[in-house]
């Protein structure tokens, strides 16, 4: 049994690191914006598209993809912030809660991109992308492991560890941080709110494309494939919606939980046990596992 | 008084004796004496188009190719076409369209279940004849209602029933471990293969039931794996049963035979570059309702038909499965007679039992069976050459039931 229960860890964790990073992507939006981004999903499975249209029709490398599918996908979250929700931002009035309607825009713009995908006639089958590494599986005493896997963990373990340099030690990084947790105080010192506001979007949707293009060689690539979100969300918030490691940790948890479930408890319970888990931690510890009291409340 | 009551008597007996005597055709929607009003609907948009635009053209060909010979009875056919998009409510308001606005006087369509399904309470209350398209549709024939008739690519009771037969006649399966999704197609499909096997002697060594969006299927596959059965089923949908090919390589299972029902593999070759690996199909096979490879000799004149009807479009892998339907129901109307009337259509299709040149085994109803095929075949394909494989799978209809 023991080397059943080393390989359903290993694969939960390979899942979880996707799951992470897609779950971080709606975690800097939320912190940023207070929006919660229901067309997380949908630009994860357009990211997805967008390295296979890039790698067949454009013919780049595959390691340019990534480059490639991030800044396409940077430029429409950043456009999306600009065009939809600013305009909504500005009709509020003053002291209303537009929140409701930003977050519907986000629901609009999941039906519109997967509408649009549908529209392809290339959408219509199961599609997948070739792995970035092809070649003999990895055998690491009971454990076997695709290159692939082992791929998707060094490329998302160093996207997130660019994400914390960046948000650590960059000046753009500092202020978006400034921004999230008090946006006048940050405008008063000169930070453009604006601006910044839209390069969290831009961010927040280049790590989802990046999620995409890992995950399309593993899950296969669908117009549909966007429900994941609700593992991201549940991701977030078994490790903290407002926590960054938090949704890391959160993803690689939720990635090994279900694993042993369908070891353990049964496959048809795969599905449930994030929703189980979700419960059980609302209940028990709100916050998630490492999100901690808010520190500066905003005004 | 009693010449006025004699006269009201003379035309109320007039009016009797007008509406019996006139033909029953003049009261039935959608029929006149040029003209039997058919209403067809499938997918034509959305992500489930493959499954219907191609039945649906084919079943329009079908029509024309009636026409062309003089239609039935004297009566040509027309067509009204709509697109369902394979969502239950479009579907219910398809065919609320069809019977209140163009008042037809047969429903054709449906390429998923659940759109079938949908509309079988509708259908069944204005007692309208419904002859489904290509939809297995175990939900809308079992149990059997009067004006439904469908299954004609076989329910999944038949792909349950007929894989587990597969495995063990054929490839000698003696400890068979079973993947099913966990949603109605799995309970169809799973309730038929488990009786089969308990009927020839097989033991199922591992029954894993999986959500149909599963992310992972290690957990499962590990499962299967530490059952160590001798032939591997699988009755999952096109992604999932792509990982679980996937997986079963990885996990270096590939000398145990793998056999994939036919949702699983719509289009083989895509399936193949999918999998992405060479030895996953060392020991593939997977199943057919079809009486042939979908491009073998016994399909070619039907795709050649098509080629001439619509010569800008190639005919997908589901062009053949939208012709029994309509072959069907044309041959009821021929049966039931020139004074058809839709209870007359209903009893006539009852009693078909014929084959169409396109699956595997007979089209038949009868008053206590909706569900029209129940055979397979099965192929052996190693990502490049299809083998047909020896004989003819039948689900008896009482396994499972």
């Amino acid at each position: 049994m023991l080397p059943l229960i080393f390989q359903a860890l290993a694969s939960g964790v390979v899942t979880g690191c996707v799951y992470s990073l897609i779950a971080l992507s709606l975690v800097i939006v939320y912190k940023s914006t207070d929006v919660i981004n229901f067309a997380g999903g949908e630009i994860v499975m357009i990211g997805g598209y967008l390295g296979m249209f890039a790698l067949l029709f454009l013919g780049l490398p595959y390691v340019l993809i990534f480059p490639f599918g991030a800044v396409v996908i940077f430029a429409l979250g950043a456009a999306f912030d600009r065009v939809v929700l600013h305009k909504v931002l500005g009709r509020a009035a003053p002291g209303q809660s537009i929140l409701v309607a930003m977050v519907i825009a986000t629901v609009g713009l999941s039906y519109v991109l997967k509408g649009s995908a549908r529209v392809v006639p290339y959408t219509e089958e199961v599609r997948r992308l070739p792995p970035l590494f092809a070649g003999e599986p990895i055998v690491l005493g009971p454990v076997i492991l695709q290159p692939q896997d082992v791929a998707i963990v060094v490329i998302a373990v160093v996207v997130m560890l660019a994400l914390w340099g960046f948000f650590a030690f960059t000046l753009t990084g500092k202020a978006l941080r400034a921004t999230s947790q008090n946006p006048r105080a940050a405008a008063l010192v000169g930070i453009p709110v604006r601006t910044m506001r839209m390069t969290v979007w831009g961010i927040a949707s280049a790590l989802a494309a990046i999620a995409g293009i890992l995950l399309a060689p593993k899950l296969l690539m669908t117009p549909d494939m966007g429900v994941i979100v609700i593992l991201a969300f549940a991701a977030a918030i078994i490790g903290g919606f407002t926590s960054l490691p938090g949704c890391i940790l959160g993803g690689i948890v939720l990635g090994v939980i279900q694993n042993l479930v369908g070891l353990f408890v049964a496959s048809n319970a795969i599905s449930v046990a994030p929703f189980v888990v979700i419960m059980l931690i609302l209940a028990l510890r709100p916050q998630g596992l490492l999100g901690g009291r808010v520190v500066a409340k905003k005004v | 008084m009693t010449k006025r009551v004699s006269l009201r008597g003379a035309l109320f007996g007039a009016v009797a004796f007008l509406g019996l005597s006139a033909p029953a055709s003049a009261a039935e929607p959608g029929l006149t004496d040029k003209e039997i009003l058919i209403g067809l609907f499938a997918p034509m948009s959305g992500p489930l188009a493959a499954f219907g635009f191609d039945p649906l053209q084919a079943a329009k060909m079908w029509y024309e190719e009636i026409n062309k010979k003089g239609g039935i009875h004297g009566r040509k056919i027309r067509i009204i076409v709509e697109d369902d998009k394979c969502t239950p409510t479009e579907a219910v308001a398809v065919v609320k369209k069809f019977a209140t606005v163009d008042k037809v006087f047969i429903i054709n369509g449906g390429s998923c279940t659940a759109a079938a399904v949908a509309a079988q309470e509708f259908v069944t209350r204005e007692k309208i004849p419904f002859v489904m398209l290509n939809a297995a549709g175990d939900g809308a024939v079992i149990p059997p209602t009067r004006y439904v008739f469908g299954a004609f690519g076989g329910t999944q009771r038949t792909v349950g029933a007929t894989i587990m037969e597969f495995a063990i006649k054929e490839l000698k399966g003696k400890r068979v471990a079973f993947i099913a999704h966990d949603d109605d197609f799995g309970n169809s499909n799973w309730g038929t293969a488990k009786a089969v096997a308990a009927r020839m002697g097989a033991e199922v060594v591992a029954i894993e039931r999986i959500p149909p969006r599963i992310a992972d299927v290690t957990a499962p596959m590990l499962k299967v794996r530490a059952a160590n059965p001798d032939v591997v089923i699988s009755t999952a949908y096109p992604a999932p049963a792509v990982l679980i090919a996937q997986k079963y390589a990885e996990y270096g299972m590939t000398k145990i035979p793998l056999v994939q029902a036919v949702q699983g593999v719509p289009i083989p070759a895509v399936f193949a570059k999918n999998v992405g690996n060479p030895a996953a199909l060392a020991n593939f096979y997977y199943g057919s309702p079809l009486n042939d490879l979908t491009d073998g000799p016994k399909q070619q004149k039907w795709i050649d038909l098509y080629k001439k009807y619509y010569p800008d479009r190639k005919a997908g892998a589901f062009m053949t499965y939208g012709l029994p339907s309509a072959m069907a129901l044309t041959m009821a109307l021929e049966k039931a007679g020139k004074d058809v009337t839709r209870e007359k259509f209903v009893d006539a299709m009852e009693t078909l039992d014929f084959d169409t040149g396109v699956l595997a085994g007979p089209i038949a109803f009868a008053k206590d069976r909706r569900d029209g095929h129940r055979a397979s075949i099965f192929v052996k394909f190693d990502g490049t050459k299809h083998t047909l494989m020896p004989g003819t799978y039948f689900w008896n209809g009482k396994d499972g039931m």
